[in-house]
């Protein structure tokens, strides 16, 4: 019998988390609920739907502090009326996915070649331990090394370690223009154009190739910069510029067709396995030849590619993977079936994150099995 | 206490001896960092000459009990690599080596004791460069870069060393080797390069890092600029903020650091001008020059007395070392200082700056202001004569500003790091709770806490019971808790 709770507060999560016995699920707005390992058995659902809302926005600092269970796209309109915005388009953020979510599962989108992922854009969290200890760590500037950058920690910790109550994130200005060219090309065409863009100084803010049979190359920009720098990137690569999508708002997103596809695409294909695996970017194309692929996009700059393969192929995809001295972890699983090896073989650091884990979590509560096969706990 | 001598000869045993120096003469050499008013000299010095060397080091350490602490180019500021009086100090100066570049890839992997400025200078001619430029970056390496995660000028546009490594090799505190971090951006669980980044030599030792590199921008734009006051050049910096430029750096100096710096370079910086800014764009050439046309226009809302723009490479540089030049340059205009580095909110700079004023007025003492302004991280000059008895008191002031930031909504340190400098002051900054979670990790890497020990968390031993400055606990201003 799992019970659900959904605090409003710190404190009622703490209530909630010493009143409770057993293992624990922490969820957010559940738009990856399949990613990583299966969860295991669990006796309570700790929801952190109810802990949503902006605390604090400094315009002038360009900082925000927000509830973790804060809708990031909620956090990115409000923060946006002042010209600003969390530098992060991960695919999920338009589904909904918590701004705690996307940290816990250490979620990027296509922009993450200049700006990184959310553990380059945090600055302080709050987080509470299943023993009810709760430690703030970072604060509200930019800049700052005092005390351990616990932050990093929850990064990628598929809530294994703790509950994160509140985030501050760094904001970064919205480009006051952007631009797509797409150039149809297969991947190697596209490797080598990537490679090209990559040597030159025209900045792409992300560079994508999509098993549609075409490559995204995004420029942000001034107004008055930015045709002639789309001009010399189509120089550069060929292509044309992408039209915009026409249902947005002035001042939103602003995302081109080509990003709207690129993160349809990322979902995969129905009935088979969605893998998220990272290489060296040099190493990436060879290695999406290799293996069985469906759908795929590719960050060929970041070496970061999201494939659907066979749900049979999986563990091979794995080795593969590893193979080329990368990482890769499921995010889909067919609903029924046999079990999918959600990660490949483990980090030579394993007994450090054992060690982690057991000083954060000293009863094994907090999601059991996100790291199987890896024995983290 | 003196070293155990079966610890000690377990030790010496475990490198060749030229990699061990005990002689009293040569390990004083090693007594201090940058930060050289705390001294202790090391029972013995271990210089091993690779990863493996450094591995068997800390595992004949790790089996005899004996801490350590390790050593990059000792420049760090905090006090992070004084040496613990019972145990031995690991330098990685010979661990020197650029092991590969990578130039498809942008990265490079090297050894920890390469100088930062080195890795640019071995990827240079690719036009790629190494992002993160502290001051002291041509003898800085960047084995403390990783241990301090160091910034730099330009780190408010590019981040900082944790955005900048891939992964680290490193010598856990029981000797064995783990590789932190991976290829990419994409985790294998949590990061823990991202904690490890940063930790200031407490959780490990760093044997070789991969670095991610940059192309070089196409164009790079600086100008400086005079205002007649502080707030005015503030008011500027909020200005360019809002029209949404990040720009590669942004610094202020006051008048104070501007006469000594003068005096010291002349880089043709303005003496007696209240404040002075640098401000640097670079990027594609389209995007420079629209984003600098606007930025001058500010500069010319507020006042600006005179507007200089560096017209060829050698005039900015020229900008540029008389910025880096202020620390030392003080020196020219007071016997002895002291470096404070703290970070306020940006926008309450003029307030830090007010207070800063005041609080130096009633100790009697200068203060000189250097500072990132764009990230508000300050770096004031306490001005004093040790000679004249003044020490204490400048020491009390310098303290007493780092905690004032704190007040501020800030932080101890921006990059200087907590080290021993500030580890009794961590307690204006973190509660309780926060601390013994922060000693939970380190726990998790160094059970028997002999990697660095004494260094960025206070100790009893160190700080006495004093207790630090109320902070409320997140359960108390939620209200669940009460303190009576």
């Amino acid at each position: 019998m799992r019970t659900l709770v959904r605090p409003t507060s710190l404190a009622e999560a703490r209530a909630a988390l010493l009143d409770s016995a057993g293992p624990v699920a922490i969820a957010g707005a559940g738009t990856a609920a399949t990613w990583a390992g299966a969860l295991g058995p669990v006796e309570t659902e700790l929801s952190t739907t109810g802990l949503s809302g902006v605390l604090t926005h400094n315009p002038g600092d360009m900082t925000v502090s927000v509830r973790a269970g804060t809708p990031l796209r909620e956090l990115q309109a409000a923060v946006r009326e002042h010209g600003q915005h969390v530098s992060f388009d991960a695919a999920r953020v338009e589904e909904g996915a918590t701004v705690g979510g996307l940290l816990a599962t250490g979620d990027a989108g296509p922009s993450a070649l200049v700006h990184g992922s959310l553990r380059d854009l945090v600055i302080g969290t709050t987080t509470l331990l299943s023993d009810g200890a709760v430690v703030r760590s970072g604060g509200h500037v930019i800049k700052n090394v005092a005390g351990f950058d616990i932050s990093k920690l929850l990064h990628g910790s598929y809530g294994t370690l703790g509950l994160l109550v509140e985030v501050v994130l760094r904001l970064h200005p919205v480009p006051a223009a952007v631009g797509t060219v797409a150039v149809e090309c297969d991947l190697p065409e596209a490797a080598r154009l990537a490679g090209e863009l990559l040597a030159s100084q025209l900045e792409p803010t992300a560079v994508e190739w999509l098993s549609s049979g075409r490559l995204l190359v995004r420029i942000d920009s001034t107004e008055e910069a930015l045709p002639a720098r789309l001009d010399r990137v189509v120089a550069l690569v060929g292509g044309t510029p992408d039209p915009v999508s026409g249902d947005r708002r002035p001042g939103d997103d602003r995302r081109s067709r080509g990003w709207e596809e690129h993160a349809a695409l990322t979902r995969g294909t129905p009935g088979e396995a969605v893998l998220r695996i990272g290489v060296k970017p040099s190493l990436l194309p060879g290695l999406l030849a290799r293996l069985p692929v469906g759908t795929v996009t590719a960050g060929l700059g970041t070496g970061v590619a999201t494939v659907s393969v066979p749900v049979g192929e999986v563990a091979a995809a794995h080795a593969a993977v590893h193979a080329a001295g990368g990482t890769s972890v499921l995010r889909t699983r067919p609903v029924s079936g046999t079990a999918v090896p959600a990660w490949g073989p483990p980090p030579s650091a394993v007994a450090v994150l054992r060690a982690v884990k057991q000083k954060f979590d000293p009863d094994s509560r907090f999601g059991p099995g996100r790291f199987d096969p890896w024995e983290i706990s | 206490m003196p070293l155990d001598p079966i610890a000690r000869a377990a030790i010496t045993a475990a490198l060749p001896p030229d990699e061990v120096v005990d002689d009293p003469v040569r390990t004083r050499a090693y007594e201090c960092d940058g930060l050289t008013g705390y001294r202790v000299r090391p029972e013995m010095v271990l210089i091993p000459r690779d990863a493996a060397g450094v591995a068997r080091a800390v595992a004949a350490c790790h089996r005899n009990g004996v801490p350590f602490v390790a050593r990059g180019a000792g420049t760090g500021l905090s006090g992070g690599a004084l040496p613990v009086a019972d145990g031995v100090v690991i330098s990685v100066a010979r661990l020197n080596r650029v092991l590969e570049v990578d130039v498809e890839n942008r990265r490079a992997v090297v050894e920890p004791g390469v100088t930062n400025l080195e890795i640019t200078a071995a990827v240079a001619r690719h036009g790629l460069y190494f992002a993160p430029d502290p001051s002291s970056q041509q003898v800085c390496t960047i084995g403390g870069n990783v241990a301090e995660n160091s910034g730099g000028a330009h780190c408010l546009k590019y981040g900082f060393t944790t955005n900048h490594v891939y992964s680290c090799e490193v010598v856990l505190p029981d000797g064995s080797l783990v590789t932190l971090g991976g290829d990419t951006g994409e985790q294998q669980g949590p990061d823990l390069r991202g904690v490890f980044l940063g930790s200031e030599g407490t959780l490990g030792i760093t044997v070789s890092v991969t670095v991610k590199l940059l192309r070089t921008p196409e164009t790079v734009r600086t100008l400086l600029a005079d205002f007649p006051s502080v707030a005015a050049a503030g008011d500027v910096v909020s200005d360019i903020v809002a029209a949404g430029i990040v720009p590669a750096a942004v610094e202020m100096m006051d008048t104070l650091a501007i006469e000594a710096a003068e005096e010291a370079v002349h880089a043709g910086y303005t003496v007696g001008t209240p404040a002075a800014l640098v401000v640097e764009l670079d990027g594609p050439i389209e995007q420079c020059d629209s984003e600098f046309a606007q930025v001058k226009e500010i500069c010319d809302r507020h006042g600006c007395t005179r507007l200089h723009i560096a017209g060829s490479p050698e005039e900015r540089a020229a900008i540029w070392r008389g910025r880096k030049a202020a620390f030392a340059a003080v020196g020219r205009i007071s016997p002895d200082y002291f470096v404070q580095d703290g970070v306020v909110p940006r926008t309450r700079l003029a307030e830090v700056l007010q207070r800063i004023a005041e609080m130096g007025e009633e100790a009697g003492l200068r203060v000189a202001n250097v500072f990132h302004a764009g990230d508000g991280n300050l770096h004031p000059l306490v001005l004093y004569s040790a000679a004249k008895g003044e020490t204490e008191r400048a020491e009390h002031l310098s303290g007493r500003i780092a905690e004032l930031c704190v007040e501020l909504g800030g932080s101890l340190s921006g990059e200087h790091g907590i080290g021993m400098d500030k580890a009794c002051s961590m307690p204006t900054m973190f509660g309780e709770e926060d601390l013994a979670v922060m000693q939970r990790v380190r726990e998790a890497f160094d059970p028997t806490g002999i990697s660095n020990p004494g260094k960025v968390l206070p100790t009893p031993r160190l700080c006495g019971e004093r207790p630090g400055r109320y902070r409320a606990h997140p359960l108390e201003e939620a209200g669940v808790i009460e303190r009576l």
